[in-house]
């Protein structure tokens, strides 16, 4: 039909429908008996990645795959850091291996999930902004802070995002007031050998309860700096104690480095940092002083 | 609002004899009363296994494909489930939340606004409820310097009330690291 090729709508349409046939092969159903369906992503011949806070407390899943197979799978790692949960599958085929993409700011994109119908949905949107690299609240670092514009059920989240080109971009994550989230390919890749092999992802930790604070006027020459992290709690037994840390202490440098935001600290404890010395600079009753503190991994849990 | 029947006529729906008479516990335990499906209930609850028409809005507990007016999971409390019921026998929707709902982001919102150590203190005294008087005491410093420091925490937070400061100061601000 050569009048319909030459309208761009229809070619759009027609773009799209091949993208999701294309697709359709590496978006995973996640079933976990007495709870709804989720969505994952088929990342390599026998894993597939999901969003694991979607899966709290569950340790084996069913998973339907693209070509309607049905396999029995075992959680074997998840690293609430950067929200990524890994399945290993039983009895795989091979799977193409998914080749990744780029975020290009105002790119349109492609969010496939699951349906309840055994089929998959699919939500059109574009790539409302591109940012660095940032931390999340359990402190895994995600590469690139990708937010897209579409709107996206629990359900959905965990499968691929593809950009226009059917390049893979990442997992689909839903944020904060349900925004959605790409987890980027490059960070699940990192994550997915520690935990496939180790079943979490090692990084440091001081037991600290940080809270940004601006600093009073008379404190921030002496700190060199305006913001400090209070703390408002320090865990039993954690390095932070032994190293004689105390609840109202203003941190203001680890090893050296100015922490004004928590996500310094975060840069400071990679999974490197384990059992190496550092010293905490802190403010105390309008004092400045230093501890020596030795990182140690963070607990499990 | 005077004429808001405090008391419900409930019908439950299960395939199975041991579920319906569970659910039907639930309902009495909420002070309604269980009905029959063809007696004209003004809920129904069920835990979505069942295929039955609808006479009247649905509350499932647990998760399932349809899509009826109240959606529990199927660990929700009595008073969730009791809410549930009222909700949509007024005519609304209700959604428990999905465990995929947003506990996932950055550290610290970047636009946060930032307190000083004592305006964090103050922030605590607020939230325990305290006068002025009673948080100059607790922190040794004058009622005048607390009424201070609560106007530079309302203009900080945008917040035009102590509850209002208090839900927006003391919010996930906190890092574990």
């Amino acid at each position: 039909m050569p009048e319909a090729a030459r309208d761009p709508l229809i070619g759009l349409s027609d773009a799209l429908v091949e993208r999701t046939k294309r697709a359709q092969a590496s978006v995973a159903r996640i079933e976990v008996e007495g709870r709804p369906i989720c969505s994952g992503t088929l990342w390599r011949k026998d894993v597939v990645v999901a969003a694991e806070q979607g899966f709290a407390h569950v340790e084996t899943a069913k998973v339907v795959l693209g070509d309607g197979s049905r396999l029995a799978a075992q959680i074997v790692g998840r690293d609430p850091g950067t929200n990524v949960l890994a399945l290993k599958l039983d009895g795989a085929e091979e799977a193409t291996p998914l080749a990744t993409a780029e975020p290009r700011l105002g790119a349109l994109v492609l969010g496939f999930g699951a349906d309840g119908d055994g089929g998959i949905s699919v939500r059109l949107g574009v790539i409302h902004s591109v940012g660095p690299a940032w931390y999340s609240r359990a402190g895994g670092r995600i590469d690139r802070r990708i937010v897209v514009h579409m709107r996206m059920s629990g359900r959905e989240a965990g499968g691929p995002v593809h950009d226009a080109g059917g390049g893979l971009l990442g997992m689909s994550t839903l944020g904060p007031r349900r925004r959605v989230l790409v987890i980027p390919a490059s960070t699940v890749e990192s994550v997915l050998e520690p935990l496939l092999s180790k079943g979490r992802v090692e990084r440091g930790w001081l037991g600290l309860a940080l809270q940004p604070v601006l600093l009073p006027e008379a404190m921030q020459s002496d700190a060199g700096q305006s913001r400090g992290l209070m703390i408002m709690g320090v865990a039993k037994d954690g390095p932070a104690v032994k190293a004689g840390v105390l609840t109202g202490d203003i941190l203001v440098a680890i090893a050296g480095e100015g922490v004004g935001r928590p996500a310094l600290v975060a840069q400071q404890l990679g999974p490197e940092s384990i059992g190496q010395p550092v010293d905490l600079r802190l403010l105390r009753g309008g004092k400045v002083l230093s501890l020596p503190a030795i990182v140690a991994g963070r607990p499990s849990g | 609002m005077s004429d808001v029947p405090s008391r419900l006529r409930v019908a439950v729906a299960a395939s199975d004899a041991t579920v319906r008479s569970r659910l039907a516990a639930l309902v009495a335990r909420s002070g309604h009363e269980v009905v029959e499906l063809t007696a004209a209930p003004e809920a129904i609850l069920t835990d979505d296994t069942t295929d039955e028409m609808a006479s009247a809005p649905v509350v499932a507990v647990g998760p399932g494909d349809g899509n009826p007016a109240g959606r529990l999971p199927a660990d929700a409390t009595l008073q969730q489930i009791d809410a549930a019921m009222r909700a949509v026998a007024a005519g609304l929707t209700v959604r428990g939340p999905s465990p995929q709902d947003g506990n996932f982001g950055p550290m610290v919102e970047e636009a946060w606004p930032v307190l000083t150590p004592r305006e964090i203190e103050v922030l605590e005294a607020l939230r325990d409820g305290l006068s002025n008087k009673a948080a100059a005491r607790r922190l040794g410093i004058s009622p005048h310097t607390v009424k201070f420091h609560v106007e530079a925490l309302f203009k900080k937070l945008g917040a035009t009330s102590r509850t209002e400061a208090v839900a927006k100061g003391l919010k996930r601000q906190i890092v574990e690291i």
